[in-house]
């Protein structure tokens, strides 16, 4: 079979018997693709850096007949995570993006927006700030998988909820109003909603410079991920270690 | 033969054929092999433990390195795994000390610095006097937020931290390196 060629975002690897790796790239042509790269942990001479995890790197591959693997030929970095300082807060932020990836886009399905978007971010996380980064790309893939509810109403009577009280539980699809929240609700306030609301207008690099401490838009945060893990039935490993890293 | 071939093939890169080929080895092997195999095995479990200074594997407590009074205890290279200590040893340069991490921050894998032995690092270069730290980490994404992460922990007065350098491999064309690992290269160099 042809060779295929396409930019793509390293998600994981994974060892695979004695020198190989699995590898899920993230490829602008296909979406999702899963190949096994030979001798990549023997030979660093055909990968090099460029199997890192956020790696964007132009990846060769093919698909070989009757295998759901396709072979991982070579990959040519475009841009490496390594390219700046990784400290633990950013090596966790970029953790969350690649499984955030992995775990919500489905296998060989081309998806440019997420594309567009997981590249801007990944440009947004090589500065010091990892909050205002982390937000923007979960509320867009809350929003592009199709797993977010409306913001500026109440889920259960539908009244309009700008400028009111906004509460959200871990096993409702929504906002509620005052009246309508369940019991251990928390509340997620008018700055979060308003800040969302400036996030689907903006783009990521319009809020780089804007001083984003860890509290600002946690609740939003935390709404988010909720829903996400609602709908993927399954915890998050990142998200719990974003919540306990300090200011 | 089948329980043989089934606890074979839990070992790291044996498949259901060659744990089928080593199964049938040990059953064509001399009794004594085989009893010195499995005699091996047991010891390995029974007397192996951690170095409680420095986490490296040792059937002797503190190990070899820690307590050698030949090498340097003022100078810790600091490995994420035992296996990091001997690429080292085979340079025949390093006469300092180690100290064993048993693994590097990964996000993905849900492994933070709590999850790392770290505790016993502070509490070496605190109470002992120590002068240098060099930092061993693998040139990975989780080596580095290890690295980094050190870093920021053992900042004191009087104590050097340093990373072990990074780019072309010896005897590899220039040609052929990466962008990030010629990035590396020129962030390292030195002069002549």
């Amino acid at each position: 079979m042809a060779l295929k060629e396409s930019e793509a975002i390293v998600l994981r690897t994974y060892d695979l018997r004695e020198a190989d790796l699995l590898v899920t790239l993230f490829t602008r042509a296909e979406g999702k693709v899963r190949g096994v790269a030979r001798s990549a942990k023997r030979s660093k001479r055909r990968f090099g850096g460029a199997l890192e995890p956020l790696t964007y790197v132009r990846a060769y591959y093919e698909d070989r007949e009757r295998q759901e693997l396709a072979r991982l030929d070579s990959c040519e970095v475009l841009e490496s995570p390594l390219a700046a300082e990784v400290s633990y807060p950013r090596a966790v932020a970029l953790g969350h993006v690649a499984e955030l990836l992995d775990e919500l886009l489905p296998d060989r399905e081309a998806n440019d927006t997420v594309f567009r978007l997981a590249l801007s971010v990944l440009a947004g996380l090589r500065g010091p700030d990892i909050w205002m980064p982390v937000t923007y790309f979960e509320l867009w893939m809350t929003r592009l998988m199709g797993y977010l509810p409306e913001l500026s109403e109440c889920m259960v009577c539908g009244r309009t909820l700008n400028g009111s009280r906004a509460y959200f539980h871990a096993l409702a699809d929504g906002l509620m109003c005052p009246e309508d929240k369940r019991l251990a609700s928390s509340e997620m306030s008018v700055e979060s909603r308003g800040l969302a609301a400036q996030m689907f207008r903006a783009p990521v690099e319009s809020f780089a410079g804007t001083p984003w401490p860890k509290r600002q838009g946690a609740d939003l945060r935390k709404f988010l991920i909720q829903t996400l893990q609602r709908h993927i039935e399954k915890k998050l490993v990142t998200a719990g270690m974003l919540e306990r890293i300090g200011t | 033969m089948s329980r043989l071939i089934d606890e074979l093939k839990k070992l790291p890169g044996i498949g259901s054929k060659s744990a089928q080929r080593l199964a049938f080895y040990i059953l064509r092997s001399s009794d004594e092999d085989a009893e010195a195999l499995a005699a091996a095995v047991r010891d390995v479990k029974a007397n192996l433990r951690l170095c409680s200074t420095c986490n490296n594997i040792t059937d002797v407590d503190p190990c070899v390195y820690c307590s050698s009074a030949t090498r340097n205890q003022r100078l810790v290279c600091v490995v994420e795994e035992p296996t990091n200590i001997a690429a080292i040893e085979k340079t025949k340069h390093f006469n300092g000390v180690y100290h064993v991490l048993h693994g590097s921050i990964s996000p993905l894998h849900g492994i933070g610095p709590e999850q790392l032995r770290i505790a016993n690092l502070m509490r070496r270069v605190e109470g002992e006097q120590v002068d240098e730290v060099i930092i061993a980490t693998n040139p990975t994404v989780e080596g580095e937020a290890t690295a980094v992460y050190l870093s920021g922990q053992l900042r004191r007065p009087g104590l050097k931290v340093t990373r072990i350098a990074m780019g072309i491999p010896v005897g590899s064309d220039i040609e052929y390196a990466d962008e990030i690992t010629m990035l590396k290269a020129m962030e390292g160099r030195r002069e002549l």
